[in-house]
């Protein structure tokens, strides 16, 4: 299990008040945006970046950028490491 | 004539989807709640997850009242609020001192005033005119005089309401202001569908209603309503009541002297409701809700001076079947 | 169908009182500069009023300790359009206005000393609902009765002066002072950044490069009267109003639809009440905040409205920031001012058109022009969208 995505779900459903959903039903891959997905909107968006901010000390300037980096809890993680680095 | 279609309540009392309720209620005690139905029932969970108390009960309250009246699309929403969306309100400010650093922007979104007509109009995929007011004691009045000029405007069906939330600030700042009350600052909501024409679903009918601010005789005022509606006070059936009159302690033999009327029944309805700027839509919903159960009342008169230099009046009156 | 404009009054960026703005419009002067709050380093770009609270207080002769500054504001601007309006018994006076975040101003001083534990005053907290505004400068004007505010967000001065004009149609009133006022706060400066749509530099409405806002502060108020009334002050008319609608977006809490939606209706619905034809709106005062979202939705529903038949348009929030719940107010004064002198605003800081929709604003003054029609817009959080249509003609 990778810590970093674990945790990640548990930061989104409480930033974003996801009041039904548990970390076990985001699956690494389940697209963020999507209906198909979580259905997130672009308000959803801009508290992504403020959790990115939070919790990861990662600035996110343009919600622009956030397009594809906010695709899937993988995506995320895998901006993160990058950023990290 | 404005005819309300349906009535739909969220308070302490058990009035959401309960008509008749107003023969059940009981005058407020210290520790008594609010009774919020099961929101998820009423509201979709991608809308409801960011939803602040007044906006659940707003957009709930909404959906119930469309859904009683057989209506799919009001042809406007109109809102009355005194105070907001006070949680969202605190909530960003306090985070606008403390945070350092990005800001969630969700409360702000949501702190301006007519977040829950907004809310009401996306919940329904509404396109036609969406307002709110926000005038302190009188805001309900003041909206439900907008509906009433959009129907004589030639509107049909108008969806109009109005929502107060409590948060904690609230009491201590009445305390630190020595604003007294026997009964607590609490939240409601109530919302209404007010039509153009008689229907059998008609609950009732409004014939007349004002909203006077700084006012400087009260008394004057509510007999002057009274002529030009050609009612006279042994007409009135019951009057519902906020705030004083004449400025005394007892609401009830104020109305009695200044309508010389030793007997009418004269009843404090944010006894019923509990204390929040907007509690005059309470007392329609009563008022209404009364009229439909009880045959024999024909008038009822809605007073509210809240705050003594504000008054509405709203005249009820029964609708033939 | 038409109101009659008989009084105007504005507070802006630009100015203190009608005369002061329209010279500042016509020397194509903006009012937006690097600003920062008392006891706060950050400088950000913003259109403040140019008179401090003690100075608008001492100007307005107002000795009350707990006013807050969209009230000084407000009340600077009623006077202006009130003038010498007297009471009349038999003349019926209302009073609606528009705020945003009313006493906001005092209210996070409050919030701040009750964070910090240091005797937080209470009493700031009386100005603080948005209905307060309005009771304080009717009482100042010494209008009672119809009394109302309106708070939709950034289209409630726009909606003001329509329910305003609704009433005397309907017979209600026969005189009605209708407006809109907001101060700059913390919390709105704030919140528009934690949307990451406040622009840190010249905000460059309708430009390709546009990335966001600048807001502003200030007051306008217009009076309306109908025939009677005037009968009886003698109020010359300024300006009709002919045209006006509200409608819903229903499309998203803060954003506009991709199509236009809410905003094609409103400018429709204004215009056929105004018995217009397209072809004669002179001028367009658009909504146009800067944001990457407003001015490419408002775009296309100029398009869906005018076909490739777009009039003269353009933003005077690149001469006053966005202004809030007075923003619909103080741009249907620049209507008026339109009308009355002639001019069609640039809109400054514009380079390069919005690509999806190539539409150039007006960049330089013109006054060669008749101006007879105006359309102006004001679109609001939730989706709130309002169009008036102004003109020299009944």
């Amino acid at each position: 299990m990778d810590d970093l995505k674990e945790e990640l779900k548990r930061q989104l459903i409480e930033q974003l008040n996801l009041e039904e959903i548990t970390p076990a039903d985001i699956d690494d891959n389940t697209l963020l945006f999507s209906d198909k997905g979580l259905g997130l909107d672009s308000i959803d968006a801009l508290e992504l970046i403020v959790l990115l901010e939070k919790y990861h000390g990662i600035q996110v300037t343009k919600p622009e950028e956030g397009k594809e980096v906010f695709r899937s809890v993988n995506s995320m993680a895998e901006y993160i490491r990058k950023r990290q680095n | 004539m404005y005819y309300i279609s349906a009535a739909s309540t969220i308070s302490h009392q058990p009035a959401f989807r309960n008509a008749g309720f107003s023969g059940v209620i009981e005058p407020l005690h210290a520790g008594s709640a609010l009774i919020n139905p099961d929101y998820k029932e009423y509201i979709e969970p991608g809308l409801l997850r960011r939803m602040s108390k007044i906006l659940r009960m707003s957009v709930a309250c909404s959906g119930d009242c469309l859904k009683q009246g057989g209506i799919e699309q009001p042809d406007a929403i109109v809102v009355g609020t005194g105070l907001g969306c006070l949680l969202d309100t605190e909530k960003f400010l306090n985070n606008a001192l403390t945070v350092k650093g990005l800001l969630p922007p969700t409360s702000f979104i949501q702190s301006t005033h007519n977040t829950m007509a907004g809310q009401i109009s996306l919940s329904l995929g509404n396109h036609g005119y969406n307002m709110t007011h926000t005038q302190n004691s009188i805001s309900f009045e003041n909206a439900l005089l907008d509906a009433m000029l959009l129907i004589d405007e030639g509107e049909k069906h108008i969806l109009v309401g109005a929502a107060d939330e409590h948060i904690a600030l609230l009491d201590e700042i009445s305390a630190q202001l020595n604003i007294q009350s026997d009964c607590g600052l609490t939240s409601g909501a109530s919302f209404f569908i007010l039509s153009a024409e008689k229907s059998d679903q008609t609950l009732a009918g409004i014939k007349d209603a004002e909203a006077l601010g700084l006012v400087k005789n009260i008394p004057e005022q509510i007999t002057a309503f009274l002529d030009r509606n050609n009612v006279n006070p042994d007409d009135l059936d019951l009057i519902l009541y906020a705030g004083s009159v004449a400025g005394t302690e007892d609401g009830e033999k104020d109305f009695q002297s200044l309508l010389k009327m030793k007997n009418l029944p004269v009843l404090d309805y944010m006894k019923y409701s509990g204390i929040y700027p907007t509690a005059s839509a309470f007392a329609l919903h009563m008022a209404a809700d009364q009229m439909q159960h009880t045959r024999s009342i024909k008038n009822i008169l809605i007073c509210n001076s809240l705050i003594q230099h504000n008054l509405g009046l709203i005249l009820v009156q029964s609708v033939e079947a | 169908m038409s109101v009659r404009i008989t009084g105007i009054g504005i507070v802006s960026a630009i100015g203190l009182g009608v005369q002061e703005n329209l010279l500042a419009l016509k020397e194509s002067r903006t009012g937006i500069m690097p600003f920062s709050f008392p006891d706060e380093d950050k400088m950000f770009m913003a259109g403040a009023v140019k008179a401090t609270n003690p100075v608008l207080k001492k100007e307005l002769q107002t000795k009350s300790q707990y006013i807050s500054r969209t009230t000084l504001l407000g009340l600077k601007a009623a006077r202006e359009a009130y003038g010498s309006a007297k009471h009349h018994d038999q003349i019926r006076t209302g009073i609606i206005s528009a705020t945003s975040v009313g006493g906001m101003d005092l209210s996070e001083q409050f919030y701040q000393a009750y964070l910090n534990g240091t005797d937080a005053d209470f009493a700031m907290l009386k100005a603080h609902d948005s209905g307060s505004t309005t009771e304080h400068i009717a009482a100042e004007l010494r209008i009672s009765g119809y009394m109302n505010t309106l708070s939709t967000a950034c289209s409630s001065g726009a909606n003001a002066i329509m329910l305003g004009a609704r009433l005397l149609m309907q017979g209600k009133l026969d005189r009605v002072l209708v407006g809109g006022a907001d101060a700059l706060t913390n919390f709105t400066v704030n919140g528009f950044r934690s949307l990451m749509i406040y622009d840190e530099q010249w905000c460059r409405p309708f430009d390709a490069s546009r990335e966001g806002l600048n807001l502003g502060e200030g007051a306008a108020f217009l009076l309306l009267e109908n025939e009677k009334s005037i009968r009886f002050s003698g109020n010359k008319t300024l300006a009709f109003l002919n045209g006006w609608a509200n409608a819903a977006d229903a499309y998203h809490q803060t954003a506009s639809s991709p199509e236009g939606k809410g905003a094609t209706l409103a400018m429709q619905k204004a215009i056929e009440k105004s018995g217009i034809s397209l072809s004669q709106i002179s001028y367009i005062n658009a909504h146009g905040t800067g944001t990457k979202n407003n001015d490419l939705s408002e775009s296309v529903a100029l398009i869906n409205v005018f076909g490739d038949q777009v009039p003269a348009f353009s933003s005077t929030k690149s001469f006053t920031g966005h202004t809030l719940a007075a923003a619909g107010a103080i741009e249907a004064i620049f209507s008026v001012l339109a009308i009355q002198n002639q001019l069609i605003y640039p809109n400054i800081h514009f380079r390069t058109p919005i690509m999806e929709t190539g539409l150039e604003p007006v960049t330089i003054m013109q006054t060669e022009k008749p101006v007879h029609a105006v359309l102006s817009n004001s679109f609001g959080f939730g989706g709130n969208n309002s169009s008036l249509v102004f003109s020299d003609h009944a």
